[in-house]
């Protein structure tokens, strides 16, 4: 495999912009950039906190000016303990919030659901919870949400089932501390996401085999009664000629009255009207002139 | 151009600086939810053919390629760590690093061009990483968002200034040598999830939102909006100005399409590709190429082609 790409000690090559020489128009509002690299600069500024880990609790730091209300999240939501609730949306105007899920699996919930609705405003994060499964405990419970993103599209355009989407597994342990992090993934949960795969194949499966056969079976009656009926047809010719022969004479059947001779029919060539399933003559000719016929 | 199927549910591509054929592509099984991930490197050509894989234990969200070693890659996993990657090692002495301080899903990740040799992290626990590749440990951390922190994007002509687009419905600017936040935009109504900023005048921000709108903004005067670009149907998930053309914008959305806009002129929906069947999670336009676009989605396709292509014809 060749790459025919410069050499890597240099670092990337120059981008389109930076050939391009200056930019910008107008003066920048930011400081000039400061000479160095990344670690010495911030470490000169003074604002280096190297290696702080986030904490999942304390979320108390310097929040200024939202300027709107954030939604609660979903590993917060899940204070609400008790009753099953799965898909959850927040209102949206638009669209629905389809939510369904709940109680599956004992305690464990696993809302599948959530605004796949307009995606807009609406079911912004379709989340779904988990819990860790065991009866009454609460683990914490590891809330996935997806940036804004939801409805995971199994199915078709009406969303099928929405998975609040996102995210992703679940973080460490410890089910039993109400305040600790995520409990970790039961195993089921990702047999349960290939049993629902499994079933959702074997559906489509199904259904498709029922539609097929179904169409088989039509196909196969119109043939047998096209067949009766060419059968039938068969039969009355052939009586008619060895009848003809024993000399017994038969009247024609199905002379076409002159009117109907323009009517669409099968093998209605005009001028050969011998045939007898032609078009019966209409019983009072009330449809002769339903095509406005001009002849 | 041939297109690329991936085991899981596609989360992000990223064309290399370095080499104009090959592609690394974040992918999460089970639509990101649970499940496993995986980080592709594809070798383009007349087909795409796999250069590596690496398997991550949980769904990989997004990444990005060093800009000063052309073998290193930067995952985002959604167990909250950064993995990097050395292509030129085997695949059993990787990752070469996994940097884990982040409390939740880490969503986002972004080489600084100009001082090549940090990166920036966003992730669900509100925060902002910055990383320099010397180190095990975050330089510091950007803590002011009152939600998940979706994106963040160095600004490309200015070594310390970057962005970051979160669920409060705000974009922020920063510069790292500042305690706070220099600049708060509440750019929209609802989540953002994606910001970029123009190549060819650092005062250009891109800003997309849940409201299914991408809006630019001038920094120096952001109480309205340069632009507003509407046409997309949902949520517009990514976006990305061209890095050879000032004006033009890439965009991928839940809508299922990707979308090409010029902001400066008056109809400016440029192009619309509606290859993806799931949806479209994740675009990137070639450094190297001019009008080479990537995309992939949920459909677990990854699609490469020029622009005013059909990204299907074979």
């Amino acid at each position: 495999m060749e790459n025919n790409g410069q050499a890597s000690a240099s670092g990337a090559p120059p981008k389109p912009w930076e050939r391009a020489g200056a930019s910008s128009s107008g003066p920048a509002p930011f400081r000039p950039p400061s000479a160095g690299n990344t670690s010495d600069v911030v470490e000169a500024s003074g604002t280096a906190q190297p290696g702080e880990v986030v904490s999942t609790t304390n979320t108390n730091v310097n929040r200024n000016t939202v300027g709107r209300p954030v939604p609660a999240r979903p590993w917060e939501q899940q204070q609400t303990y008790g009753s099953t609730y799965g898909g959850y949306g927040t209102g949206s105007g638009l669209n629905y919030n389809s939510g369904y899920g709940g109680g599956m699996y004992g305690s464990s919930y696993g809302g599948l659901g959530g605004g796949l609705g307009g995606g807009l405003g609406g079911g912004m994060y379709g989340s779904s919870m988990y819990r860790g499964g065991y009866g009454g405990l609460y683990g914490g419970g590891s809330g996935m949400y997806g940036g804004g993103m939801y409805g995971g599209g199994l199915g078709g355009p009406m969303g099928g089932y929405g998975m609040g989407m996102g995210g992703g597994p679940f973080g460490e342990q410890d089910p039993n501390n109400p305040y600790g992090p995520p409990s970790a993934p039961p195993s089921f949960w990702v047999s349960l996401m290939r049993v629902m795969h499994g079933v959702v194949n074997f559906f489509g499966r199904l259904a498709m085999l029922i539609d097929q056969n179904t169409q088989a079976f039509h196909m196969f009656m119109s043939a047998l009664l096209q067949l009766f009926d060419r059968s039938g047809m068969l039969y009355g010719e052939l009586a008619r000629f060895v009848l003809r022969i024993l000399g017994v004479r038969t009247k024609p059947k199905g002379v076409h009255p002159p009117g109907a001779e323009g009517l669409p029919g099968p093998h209605n060539m005009p001028g050969n009207q011998n045939y007898i399933e032609g078009p019966k003559a209409a019983p009072s000719g009330g449809w002769d002139s339903v095509w406005g016929d001009s002849k | 151009m041939p297109v690329f199927k991936t085991p899981f549910n596609g989360y992000s591509v990223k064309f290399s600086p370095f080499y104009e054929n090959q592609v690394a592509v974040a992918t999460a099984q089970n639509f990101g939810i649970l499940g496993n991930g995986r980080v592709h490197v594809l070798q383009l050509g007349p087909t795409i053919t796999e250069r590596a894989a690496f398997d991550t234990a949980d769904g990989v969200y997004d990444l990005c390629w060093s800009e000063s070693h052309d073998s290193l890659i930067v995952a985002a996993v959604a167990d909250g760590s950064l993995k990097i990657y050395d292509l030129s090692l085997p695949a059993a002495a990787n990752p070469i690093r996994s940097l884990h301080e982040h409390a939740r899903e880490c969503h986002g990740v972004d080489f600084n061009t100009v001082r090549k040799d940090s990166f920036l992290s966003a992730s669900w626990d509100d925060t902002v990483k910055l990383w320099t590749v010397d180190r095990p440990a975050s330089v510091r951390t950007f803590k002011e968002h009152a939600y998940c922190v979706y994106a963040a994007a160095w600004n490309p002509r200015h070594a310390d200034v970057f962005a970051s687009a979160s669920g409060d419905c705000t974009a922020r600017i920063w510069d790292v040598r500042e305690p706070g936040s220099t600049m708060i935009l509440p750019a929209h109504e609802f989540e953002i999830l994606a910001c970029d900023w123009n190549k060819y005048d650092d005062c250009i921000l891109a800003t997309a939102s849940v409201d299914k709108s991408i809006k630019v903004w001038d920094v120096r005067n952001y109480r309205v909006p340069v632009a507003v670009l509407n046409g997309h149907g949902y949520a517009v998930r990514k976006v990305k100005f061209s890095p050879h053309r000032g004006s033009m914008i890439a965009s991928c959305s839940y809508d299922m399409s990707v979308c090409l806009w010029d902001y400066m002129v008056e109809d400016a929906l440029v192009g619309r590709y509606d290859h993806h069947t799931e949806f479209a999670v994740g675009v990137d336009m070639s450094v190297l190429v001019e009008g080479l676009l990537a995309s992939t989605g949920w459909d677990e396709l990854v699609y490469v082609w020029q622009h005013g292509t059909d990204p299907r014809a074979p």
